[in-house]
C-alpha cells in the first residue's frame, strides 16, 4: 500500500520547452516587421527605438528576475533592491571616486549579485529550513524590500544622487538620435541572454539547473549540489538586477524607490512572458517597452501608458488564470 | 470641552493609531482566515479617501454638514466595496503570487489614476476643503471628536472579525484558508466566500480612508504609499495574523511606539522626526516582518484560539 504522507515529486516541466523555435520564429517576424515600420513611418521609428533602448533596462531587470523566478518559484519582492542596490554601488563610486559611467557598470553589477546572494544566504535559505510556508516568503522577500529601502538611506543619504558624468554621444538609428549609453543597455540585454541561455543550454552547470528546476529531490539523488547552483542563479539574477539599476540610475537619477517604483511592470513582465520560457520574458520585455513609449508619445503622460499596460497584463492574468503564474514559474 | 492639555499632534498620532489598527483587523480578516494576501491595502483605503473626497468637493449637495458626510461616507464604501469586489474576482482563481500581482496592480492604478485626473482629484497638488461634519468652534475640539467617532468606527470592526469566528461564515472562511480543496469537495463555495470577505473588508478599508480624510481635511498623493499597507501588515505580523487581538497587539507596538512614544516623549535630536524617524520606522517595520516570519510565525500571541463550545467538542489544538 502506498504511503499516503510521502507527496509524489512535483514534475517542474518547462526548462525542456526553452528556446522553442515558435519563439525565434516570432521574435523574427516582430523584428522584420519592426524594422519595416521603422524605415517606413516616423513615428514609429520613434517609438520603437525610444521604446527599445529606454526600456531595455526593464528586459535586463527582468530577465534576472525570470531566472530567479523559474529556479525557485519565489517571488522575491526584495529583487527590487537588487535593482536600486546596483545603481546606488554605481552613483556611489562614480560621485566619490570619479570614476566614469562604463568603468563602475561591471562593479556596481557584480556587487549587486554579491548582495543578492547574501539575501539568499542569510534570508531566504533559511527560511526554507525552517520550512516556512510559500505565502510567507513573499511577506518576507516584502518586508526585506521594505527594510532595504530604507535602511539604504541611511548608508547613501536621504537626497536623490545623480551621475557626473559628461553627456553621452547621441547616435542615431533610424533618423533617432539615441544616447550611447541607453545602446549599451540593449546591447547589454542580447549579451547577457545570449550568454545565459548558452550557459544554460550547454554546459554542465545548466544542465543541472535544469535539472533542479524541474524535480529537485531527483536532482539532488543526481548528484546534484542544489546550493551552488542555487547560489549561482541568485548570484547572475543579481547582477543582472544591478546592472539594470544603473542605467535606470543613468537615464534619470538615483533614490530609494528606483527598484521598487519599476518592479510592478517587472513582475507582469515575467508573470506574462514567462509562459513562453526566457525568451518570451525578453519578447514581451521588449514589446512592453515599445508600447510604453508609443503609448506616452501619443497621450503625452507616462502614467496612462502604465495605466494601459497594468490594466492589459492583469486582464491577460486573469484571462490565462492559475495556469499563467504556474506556467511562469517552471 | 477644555482640552489644552492635550497635544494636537498627540491627537493626531493617536488617530493614526486607531485607524491602522482598524486596517489590521481588516488584514486581518483577509490574511489569517482566508489567506489572501492583500498587498494593496492602501489601494482600497485610498479608494474610500478619493471617492469621498471628490464627493464631498464635486458635488453640490442640497443638505448640510452631517448628511453630506454620511452621504458622501457611504459612496467611499460602496465604492471600495466594489473595488473589492472586482479585485477578488481578479484573484479569485490565482495563487498566491498572483494575488500579490492583483492587489499591488490595483493600488497603482489608483495612484496613477489619483495623479492624472486632475480635474477630479487635484493631481499632485491635492485637493483641499474637506471639513468636520460638525461645528465645536475649536479645531482641537473637532479632531479629539473625530479620533472618538473613528475609535468607535474601529470597535464595530473589532466587535465584527470577533464575532464572525462564531459565524457559519467565518468557518467557512477559516475552512477555505486551511484547505481551500477541502472546502470546496465539501460542497462549499470558497470563490463566493472570498468576494463576500473581499467586499466587506474593503468598504471597510475604504470607510477608514473617508475618515482619513476628514481628519488631515484634504486629498494629498503622498498619503497614497506604501507605508499604509506596511503599517497595517507589520503591525498584524508581530501581533498574529490569527488572532483578532493580534492587530490591536501588533499595532501598540509599532506604530503606537514609533507615532506616540519615540516622537512625545523620547528626546531625539532636531531635524529627526522629519527624516530620521519616518526612514527608522520603515525599516523597523520591514525588518520585523521579516524577524517575525522566520523565527515566530504564528505571531506575539500565537495560533488561532478556537470558540469554547469548538474546543469542548474536539479538545484544544
Amino acid at each position: 500500500m502506498a504511503n499516503p504522507t510521502v507527496a509524489p515529486p512535483v514534475e517542474r516541466e518547462g526548462w525542456s520547452n526553452f528556446g522553442r523555435a515558435p519563439v525565434w520564429a516570432i521574435s523574427v517576424v516582430i523584428a522584420v516587421v519592426v524594422v519595416v515600420f521603422a524605415a517606413l513611418f516616423d513615428f514609429w521609428a520613434t517609438t520603437f527605438v525610444v521604446g527599445a533602448t529606454e526600456n531595455a533596462p526593464l528586459v535586463l531587470a527582468a530577465f534576472g528576475f525570470a531566472l530567479l523566478y523559474r529556479l525557485t518559484g519565489l517571488l522575491n519582492v526584495a529583487y527590487a533592491e537588487t535593482i536600486t542596490l546596483g545603481a546606488y554601488f554605481a552613483v556611489w563610486m562614480n560621485n566619490s571616486w570619479g570614476l566614469g559611467f562604463y568603468v563602475v557598470l561591471l562593479p556596481a553589477g557584480l556587487l549587486a549579485g554579491v548582495l543578492s546572494v547574501v539575501t539568499y544566504l542569510a534570508i531566504f535559505r533559511y527560511a526554507k529550513g525552517r520550512r516556512v510556508g510559500t505565502l510567507e516568503m513573499i511577506v518576507i522577500s516584502f518586508g526585506l524590500s521594505i527594510f532595504l529601502q530604507h535602511a539604504l538611506q541611511f548608508v547613501f543619504g536621504y537626497r536623490r544622487r545623480a551621475f557626473d558624468i559628461p553627456p553621452p554621444n547621441t547616435i542615431e538609428v533610424f533618423g533617432v538620435g539615441v544616447s550611447s549609453f541607453r545602446l549599451l543597455a540593449l546591447a547589454s540585454v542580447a549579451a547577457l541572454t545570449t550568454i545565459v541561455y548558452q550557459f544554460i543550454k550547454r554546459t554542465s552547470y545548466g544542465l543541472q539547473i535544469r535539472a533542479l528546476a524541474s524535480n529537485e529531490g531527483l536532482a539532488q539523488a543526481s548528484g546534484v549540489r542544489p546550493l551552488r547552483v542555487t547560489i549561482l542563479i541568485w548570484f547572475v539574477a543579481g547582477v543582472c538586477g544591478g546592472l539594470a539599476g544603473v542605467f535606470y540610475g543613468a537615464g534619470a537619477s538615483v533614490e530609494s524607490s528606483l527598484g521598487i517604483d519599476e518592479f510592478l511592470l517587472i513582475l507582469l513582465v515575467v508573470l506574462v512572458g514567462g509562459i513562453w520560457g526566457l525568451l518570451g520574458v525578453v519578447v514581451v520585455g521588449m514589446a512592453t517597452g515599445v508600447a510604453l513609449t508609443g503609448i506616452t508619445l501619443e497621450y503625452g503622460n507616462s502614467l496612462y501608458a502604465e495605466l494601459v499596460l497594468v490594466v492589459a497584463f492583469l486582464g491577460v492574468l486573469k484571462f490565462r488564470g492559475r495556469r499563467l503564474t504556474d506556467a511562469s514559474k517552471v | 470641552m477644555n482640552l489644552d492639555w492635550l497635544d494636537a499632534f498627540l491627537i493626531f498620532g493617536a488617530f493614526k493609531v486607531v485607524e491602522i489598527m482598524g486596517l489590521g483587523l481588516l488584514v486581518h480578516l483577509q490574511l489569517g482566515l482566508t489567506r489572501v494576501a492583500n498587498f494593496g491595502v492602501v489601494g482600497f483605503w485610498g479608494v474610500g479617501l478619493y471617492a469621498f473626497g471628490v464627493a464631498y468637493l464635486k458635488v453640490d449637495w442640497p443638505f448640510g454638514d452631517v448628511y453630506q458626510f454620511l452621504v458622501c461616507a457611504a459612496i467611499a464604501t460602496i465604492v471600495a466595496a466594489a473595488a473589492g469586489l472586482v479585485v477578488g474576482w481578479l484573484i479569485s482563481d490565482l495563487d498566491d503570487d498572483g494575488t500579490l500581482v492583483g492587489t499591488l496592480g490595483f493600488a497603482t492604478i489608483v495612484v496613477i489614476l489619483a495623479t492624472t485626473q486632475q480635474g477630479l482629484t487635484g493631481g499632485a497638488l491635492g485637493l483641499g476643503g474637506l471639513d468636520f461634519p460638525y461645528d465645536f468652534g475649536r479645531v482641537k475640539t473637532h479632531e479629539f471628536t473625530w479620533l472618538l467617532i473613528t475609535t468607535a468606527v474601529v470597535a464595530l470592526i473589532f466587535a465584527y472579525a470577533w464575532r464572525v469566528y462564531r459565524t457559519p461564515h467565518g468557518r467557512l472562511l477559516i475552512a477555505v484558508g486551511s484547505n481551500e480543496a477541502l472546502a470546496r469537495s465539501l460542497g462549499k463555495s470558497a470563490t463566493a466566500a472570498r468576494l463576500r470577505m473581499m467586499m466587506v473588508t474593503s468598504g471597510a478599508m475604504g470607510l477608514l480612508g473617508a475618515m482619513h480624510g476628514v481628519m488631515v481635511r484634504s486629498l494629498e498623493i503622498n498619503s497614497l504609499d506604501v507605508s499604509v499597507t506596511l503599517a497595517a501588515l507589520a503591525a498584524l505580523i508581530l501581533g498574529g495574523t490569527a488572532r483578532v487581538f493580534g492587530a490591536v497587539v501588533g499595532v501598540l507596538l509599532t506604530v503606537a511606539l514609533f507615532d506616540i512614544v519615540i516622537q512625545f516623549y523620547i528626546p531625539i535630536p532636531d531635524g529627526w522626526n522629519t527624516q530620521a524617524l519616518p526612514v527608522a520606522r520603515e525599516a523597523v517595520f520591514g525588518a520585523a516582518i521579516v524577524l517575525m516570519l522566520i523565527f515566530r510565525p504564528q505571531g506575539l500571541l500565537g495560533q488561532m484560539r478556537r470558540p469554547a463550545l469548538m474546543r469542548r467538542l474536539h479538545g484544544d489544538w
